[in-house]
């Protein structure tokens, strides 16, 4: 009942402040912005002034899986950029400006406080992502080619997964420091050294969650979800438990004015 | 001048929603920044932005104008 | 009856210490002034005492509840520089607070109505916290801190930062809240303490260094002086108010005659008929009460 005031209250804000406006349009945009230009490339380039009229242009034919997988690399970049900004403040924030000291002395559970927060955050990024995902899968249809909807349900599953890991990082850098600008960069900073640390350590670590995109195009080309991808999964899954669980303990342990 | 016709037809499915898309980012913002009390920075920058740097505009008036309290 | 008992708290910052080895106890139904100046550690023993502070060493124990159980049940706590979602409206606000302190949806709403009548916002209500006044929102701030209806209401520098409207508005409003709960405030500024508390607590540099009622203090720090004014040359007078017995000192300060006695009930004897006899052409004649001004700079002297 209290988690659910608290959730009820995140959504509230999340309307207000519309991020629940932009955030979707920015992922939207995110997801179609390279697939409609290497479809209009041609186009591009002739209005651009074209080409010498001797040069050959052969441009690649694009498979709806490798159209997806534009998409993605999107959100692994910018969509990233754009959770890590939007999530930046919503715990820190409150302990910056102090209204916490409001909220903390009425009797709140930690574990109420920090996963009602997860949640509305979550439920933004997820629904964001799919409606980002289910434009890139009209343009897909309409210029591409056709890609089952089943396969589409897959890849928002699997990379959605990723994308709450992502969330569940901010949700912790939030409880361990009250500058919402530090937030975000630690977030970055950290996503971007588990990709660092997977491309070096490939071989060992097969189910780091960074590879979670690499795994979708093996499973969209071949048709069956690869065992490395569930395994993938797992690790994700069990890291977002464990930053959730490491958020509620930091936070309590915390001094909550200082 | 067919090639064309059958261009533009193609055209409106394809630009049509980034069409809505950009409207509906462009409105919200300068609603939002007429309605909102303080902003980082002041307020005519903002209106400026929002209003002349098509799409990106609105997007960073979200993350970085908004005075979030 | 003690509500809390308070021992020997201490509390360090790096290694300052900002509070350290104060013990006190808040009396069950009392209006209750933390003076001291700016910096002596109030800030931090209510924060302590709200548990938004883990104390350094110490104990803070409410009476008739165990160690364990969230003490945060029974207080409500105002912060000196209260800040709310100002997104919020102030009823909205209410409604959420009691929601968080297990309050039903109709209780809540019923509660947040009642309190912002009395704290004088009900016009207000369903206008964003963001268009309130310093005034406006320290009395949601109040009506915040007690809507679940705590034992012990905790408000740091209540109306320091208010003008005198608000500051009337607040003193008044804890005026009636006295009848209902514990209220323990802190403030520089004595007259405000003065005014409402029953009972008060100095502190100066971390210690709690006098505490007592009211009346406790003034006795004690009673000083027995008369302040007589003159028509005329007051130095002509100086003299003869010196030879009387019981006056022990005599001096002029802007003109006006401060006269320290031994005995307040012989001297103004002493002094009246000295007055009459020789037909004094006396202005004034008052007997100076301890100002807890007064008290404070003795207590910190001594």
């Amino acid at each position: 009942m209290q988690w659910w005031t608290l959730f009820q209250k995140e959504l509230i804000e999340n309307v207000r402040n519309v991020k629940w406006v932009w955030v979707p349009l920015v992922m939207i945009l995110l997801a179609v912005m390279d697939p409609l230009t290497n479809y209009y490339l041609p186009q591009i380039i002739d209005a651009a002034g074209g080409m010498p009229d001797d040069t050959e242009i052969q441009l690649p034919e694009y498979q709806p899986a490798d159209v997806v997988m534009m998409s993605l690399g999107q959100f692994s970049s910018m969509g990233v950029l754009v959770i890590a900004l939007m999530s930046m403040g919503v715990i820190s924030g409150e302990r910056k400006s102090g209204v916490s000291e409001l909220i903390l002395v009425k009797p709140v559970s930690y574990l109420n406080y920090i996963t009602a927060k997860w949640a509305s955050l979550a439920l933004l990024t997820l629904v964001a992502f799919s409606l980002g995902m289910l434009a890139s899968w009209y343009y897909i249809n309409l210029l591409f080619g056709a890609l089952s909807f089943g396969a589409l349900l897959q890849v928002l599953l699997f990379y959605g997964l990723w994308l709450l890991l992502i969330v569940s990082i901010s949700i912790f850098y939030n409880t361990l420091v009250k500058t919402p600008g530090l937030v975000a960069f630690l977030t970055i900073a950290t996503v971007m050294l588990m990709g660092l640390v997977t491309t070096i350590f490939s071989h060992i670590l097969e189910w780091s969650p960074n590879r979670i995109s690499t795994y979708i195009q093996q499973m969209l080309t071949t048709g069956s979800v690869p065992s490395d991808l569930t395994g993938a999964a797992i690790v994700t899954l069990m890291m977002i438990v464990f930053l959730i669980f490491g958020s509620v303990y930091t936070f309590r342990k915390k001094e909550l004015a200082s | 001048m067919e090639e064309v016709s059958i261009l533009s037809e193609i055209n409106w499915a394809v630009i049509a929603p980034l069409l809505v898309i950009q409207g509906i980012l462009l409105i919200v913002a300068a609603i939002d920044l007429i309605r909102i009390d303080r902003t980082n920075g002041p307020k005519w920058m903002w209106a400026l932005i929002i209003v002349l740097i098509n799409i990106l505009g609105p997007i960073i008036y979200f993350i970085f104008g908004r005075r979030n309290d | 009856m003690a509500l809390v008992t308070v021992e020997k708290l201490s509390k360090k910052y790096d290694s300052s210490p900002a509070v350290s080895q104060t013990s006190f106890q808040l009396t069950s139904g009392k209006c209750v002034a933390l003076i001291g100046p700016n910096g002596a550690g109030k800030t931090t023993t209510l924060r302590m005492l709200s548990g938004l502070l883990k104390p350094t060493s110490g104990t803070i124990a409410f009476a008739g509840m165990s160690q364990n159980s969230d003490i945060r049940n029974s207080i409500g706590y105002l912060p000196q520089h209260p800040v709310f979602f100002k997104w919020m409206t102030g009823k909205e606000f209410l409604v959420y607070v009691s929601r968080l302190a297990y309050l039903s949806k109709p209780e809540a709403l019923r509660r947040a109505k009642n309190l912002l009548e009395r704290v004088g916002l009900a016009e207000s209500a369903n206008r964003r916290i963001s268009k309130y006044s310093g005034g406006m929102k320290q009395r949601l701030g109040i009506a915040q801190a007690m809507i679940h209806q705590p034992m012990l209401l905790m408000l740091d520098e209540p109306v320091s930062s208010l003008d005198p409207i608000g500051r009337r508005d607040v003193l008044t409003l804890m005026e009636e809240l006295k009848e209902d709960m514990t209220i323990l405030f802190s403030t520089h500024i004595l007259g405000d303490a003065d005014e409402v508390s029953d009972e008060v607590l100095l502190m100066h540099e971390g210690k709690i260094i006098e505490s007592g009622s009211m009346g406790e203090l003034r006795q004690k720090y009673q000083t027995a002086k008369i302040k007589l004014g003159f028509d005329g040359d007051l130095r002509d007078y100086q003299e003869k108010v010196t030879a009387l017995p019981t006056v022990i000192e005599c001096y002029i300060q802007r003109d006006v005659l401060h006269v320290t006695v031994q005995n307040m009930t012989a001297a103004r004897h002493d002094i009246l008929t000295a007055a009459s006899s020789e037909e004094w052409p006396l202005t004034s004649f008052a007997v100076n009460r301890a100002s807890l001004e007064d008290m404070f700079m003795k207590a910190v002297n001594s």
